[in-house]
């Protein structure tokens, strides 16, 4: 099978990126998408707040992808779903398993990873204790929930106040269970502000910051955790430990790019991103294969998302179209108080109207502001009123703005 | 009373499933009952898969006889079960002038036990075998024969070829007494009904002391050790191709990083001396520790890729020896007790041991019809993209990846739990797939394996469980609980 784009992942990003594609001319477009539906995990979020960006409403999370889904059925745009991508080789052919159409070996002329993101494990935290059934990621409750009409447990305790978790205390206190506490190592929280007013406060769930999990017990089924409040080194305080009862434990406690097809085509990833080093146009290292979404960085609005993929979309559909021609890249480097930037590289004569950048900052900080620099010199400046690490910055870098970079490297600061 | 049997073997782990698979080659009604769904959940399933070449027991040791004689048995048993033995060697570490003299008494020790190709090769010549260890070795210990492999493959290739040559596996039975009349044995009582049999082969792990003071045979203690063992991320698995562990302590040789025949780095395991059998639980300090043991060995090895980590309990005696001997105070009990390190190594020895002993009781006749084969099924992972199509082809549920991180297919979830030792819950799953052994921990499959659990086994999804009664996934269906709360109103 040849096709001109192929789009892995249906979410907000892929179908983003493919309608983008077709917009842009590509003649075959290709969705490849895993689960049984498109929507990506906005299937599961059914509380509303997405698109206040890019449509001015608050949807749920499944009418937002609607408006994708809708839009897409009016295009020839082919979706197989159910369809797995196994490997994507450097010269861009996709391995994908499918129980209709079998074993498939699909050469792209451009390819969008648009695979999203995964949930840190408890593992990942080295959480010590049992192994007993009942603790779970904040997105398997969310999907258990939401999707199944299961209630995982009854009693729950939250570690970490990352967006889902929050989104599901509130959830799993509306479905009946009764939600102990949400704690937090960190001394704030990891969650966009709204969330904590209306997932928690709204619902009196106690929120404890510079706390956390320290053992779990029961052999077979959960039958309680250890908590104890942490001090400025995040180690546990001795003698602050509480053992509370509770049959189910959900975490969230961080999202992680899913870059298993990018690494094995042998894509350069930043080690702080976790995704693909991406430049203006979303490529990636590996040429004429792109990148988008949470794939490339973990945004916390789906508006960015899709943004980035229609960059990527287009952007593809011009690479397929042999349009996008490589030149010479900038380096944009955070500078002080920025864990990353987006794009990590640019083309500054690909750059018409402007570039869409995207960065967080360390620590938080109250009237801030944003400090674009080439070679020392100030190119753009951006006031904030506060800057927190879970709210990422947005901000347009204009062709003009640009041009006074010349051909300086650009540095990124929040000061 | 219930069925009557020849043997009955108490635990399924690697100690009861060789001794079941190698007594079915003679004409013997034989039962293997184990207090767990699943075979392959004791210290079997906690330990490192790693086949010990046997330069550390003290000769003259039943350890030291076993765990050579199980090394030269072991492609034997690889090539008839048809499971992974990855025969890369090990080594053993001097990090200073002062672990010199540990080397030559392990490299003596080697000698008089058998080792084959047993040395002392420098920290040169072992970087040139092992690129990645640290500067600071200076000597190792050089043991071409060890091997490994993945644990529970084994025990199911054991069990599955057992029960292909009419052993009857009973799980989820946990033996509560030990029949004996007149000085002999006659059978179990188990949670699951009372089974007669003119023998009873103890190989209970660390339960086997309890098992043993039911038949009121118990000649020897058990103290458990804890072991924590760290996994990492297959695509860390090109640091090492062998073990390579540090100058051992007086009690255990300790772990030290390898990595399996399934590509996963995996360190430890650590040893701590614990009061409760059923004390498994990881604490900081056993990650700790192994971390900073292990991270001796290959110090540029990212940690953060860490998939998992979990303990077992090693069932030690006293003596540090094993104990494998027909009861003197009960006729036709066997202990076979104490398997601990290099238990692995040693199984297919301790089976022959024991198909010994059963012969001192009686003649054994060989069947004319034991099959010693058993074919591993292929994982569509490990297959080539032509079979793939073809297996997509045969069986649409090929195509169905549920779980990402390892490409474990719905075909084979349902293999697993049709095969003929079934597996029953979602940890089952795992052990016979990797469905969930992978970087995202069941994150994403963990939904779709409950459901296909329950879809084959004809059970609500809320009837499914993690590793057997007690161990329930969720709390219920939403409907229910409201209607539940309705009704309560």
């Amino acid at each position: 099978m040849n096709v001109d784009v192929a789009v892995v992942g249906g979410g907000p990003a892929g179908l983003a990126a493919a309608l983008a594609a077709k917009e842009a001319g590509a003649p075959r477009v290709l969705v490849l998408e895993r689960d049984f539906e498109l929507g990506g995990i906005l299937q599961q979020c059914v509380h509303d707040g997405f698109g206040l960006l890019r449509f001015g409403e608050r949807l749920p999370g499944p009418a937002y992808m609607q408006r994708y889904i809708d839009a897409l059925a009016q295009t020839d745009v082919q979706v197989l779903t159910d369809s797995m991508v196994l490997e994507l080789t450097p010269e861009r052919i996709l391995y994908v398993a499918s129980p209709a159409a079998g074993l498939l070996a699909v050469q792209a002329g451009a390819v969008v990873l648009a695979m999203g993101c995964r949930e840190r494990t408890r593992n990942q935290i080295w959480l010590p204790g049992t192994r007993p059934a009942g603790i779970f990621t904040a997105g398997a409750v969310q999907r258990y929930i939401n999707m199944e009409g299961i209630l995982p447990g009854r009693r729950v305790v939250i570690l970490g106040s990352g967006d889902v978790g929050l989104i599901m205390a509130r959830r799993l206190t509306l479905e009946g269970a009764e939600v102990e506490g949400v704690y937090e190592v960190m001394p704030q929280p990891g969650g966009l502000t709204r969330n904590i007013v209306q997932c928690l406060e709204d619902y009196n769930i106690p929120l404890h910051l510079s706390h956390t999990v320290v053992d779990i017990h029961g052999e077979k089924r959960l039958t309680g955790v250890t908590v104890a409040q942490v001090g400025p080194d995040r180690r546990p305080v001795p003698g602050t430990e509480r053992y509370i009862p509770c049959d189910t434990l959900v975490l969230s406690v961080g999202l992680i790019p899913e870059n298993e097809l990018s690494r094995g085509a042998g894509v350069e990833l930043h080690p702080v991103t976790g995704g693909p080093v991406v430049d203006e146009s979303m490529a990636t290292g590996l040429p004429g294969v792109f990148a988008a979404g949470n794939a490339v960085a973990v945004f916390d609005l789906v508006d960015y998302v899709s943004a980035t993929g229609e960059v990527a979309g287009r952007s593809a559909a011009r690479y397929a179209a042999g349009e996008l021609r490589d030149g010479p890249a900038l380096a944009v480097q955070p500078g002080a108080n920025v864990s990353f930037v987006l794009p990590q590289r640019l083309h500054p004569e690909r750059v018409h109207a402007g570039v869409a950048f995207y960065l967080r900052v360390k620590e938080s900080k109250e009237r801030a502001q944003v400090v674009v620099r080439a070679g020392g010199e100030v190119v753009k400046t951006l006031l904030q009123v506060v800057v927190r690490p879970p709210e990422m910055i947005s901000f347009t870098l204009t062709a003009s703005e640009l041009a006074r970079a010349g051909a300086a490297d650009l540095v990124v600061s929040v000061e | 009373m219930g069925e009557e049997y020849d043997v009955v073997i108490v635990g399924a782990g690697i100690t009861g499933c060789g001794i079941a698979r190698e007594l079915a080659r003679y004409d013997l009604r034989i039962l293997v009952v184990d207090k767990e769904e699943d075979v392959c959940c004791g210290a079997s399933k906690a330990n490192n898969g790693m086949v010990h070449s046997g330069y550390e027991p003290k000769p003259g040791t039943l350890k030291a006889k076993l765990n050579v004689r199980g090394v030269e048995l072991y492609p034997r048993w690889a090539a008839e079960l048809d499971f992974k033995l990855v025969q890369t060697g090990s080594m053993v570490a001097a990090f200073s002038e002062e672990e010199l003299p540990a080397l030559e008494k392990f490299l003596e020790r080697g000698k008089v036990n058998g080792v084959p190709g047993i040395e002392i090769i420098s920290g040169d010549e072992a970087r040139k075998k092992e690129p990645n260890l640290s500067p600071e070795i200076i000597a190792v210990l050089w043991t071409p024969s060890a091997g490994y492999v993945e644990v529970q493959q084994v025990v199911l290739a054991l069990a599955e070829n057992a029960v292909a040559n009419g052993v009857r596996f009973l799980l989820g039975a946990e033996v509560t007494d030990v029949l004996v009349e007149g000085g002999r044995v006659q059978g179990v009582v188990t949670t699951r009904g009372t089974f007669r049999s003119r023998y009873v082969i103890n190989a209970a792990g660390v339960y086997a002391d309890k098992v043993a003071e039911m038949a009121g045979a118990r000649e020897f203690t058990i103290h458990p050790r804890r072991g924590t063992l760290i996994v990492f991320d297959k695509r860390e698995g090109k640091h090492l191709s062998c073990f390579i562990g540090a100058v051992p302590g007086e009690y255990t040789k300790g772990g030290g990083p390898m990595t399996t025949p399934d590509g996963n780095p995996l360190w430890g395991p650590s040893a701590i001396e614990v009061a409760d059998k059923e004390d498994t639980a990881v604490s900081a300090e056993d990650l700790r520790q192994v971390i900073e043991k292990d991270g001796r060995f290959i110090p540029n090895f990212p940690t953060d890729t860490v998939i998992t980590y979990f303990s077992g309990n090693r069932p030690a005696t006293y003596t540090e020896d094993f104990f494998i001997e027909p009861s003197a105070k009960v006729h036709g009990f066997v202990n076979v007790a104490g398997i601990q390190s290099p238990g692995v190594a040693s199984s297919p020895a301790i089976a022959e041991m024991v198909v010994g002993i059963m012969k001192e009781y009686e003649p054994l006749h060989e069947r004319p019809d034991f099959n010693p084969y058993r074919k591993r099924f292929v994982p569509f992972r490990e297959r080539s993209r032509e079979e793939q199509a073809a297996l997509i082809a045969a069986d649409p549920r090929f195509g169905h990846i549920i779980c990402r991180c390892e490409h474990v297919t719905e075909a084979e979830i349902v293999r697993a739990i049709h095969s003929a030792i079934p597996a029953r819950n979602v940890d089952a799953v795992k052990r016979r797939t990797r469905a969930g052994m992978g970087r995202c921990q069941g994150g994403f499959c963990g939904p779709r394996v409950a459901a296909i659990l329950a879809r084959e086994l004809g059970v609500p999804v809320t009837a499914v469980t993690k590793k057997g009664p007690g161990s329930e996934l969720f709390a219920g269906r939403i409907e229910d609980l409201r209607l539940e709360k309705g009704a309560a109103k």
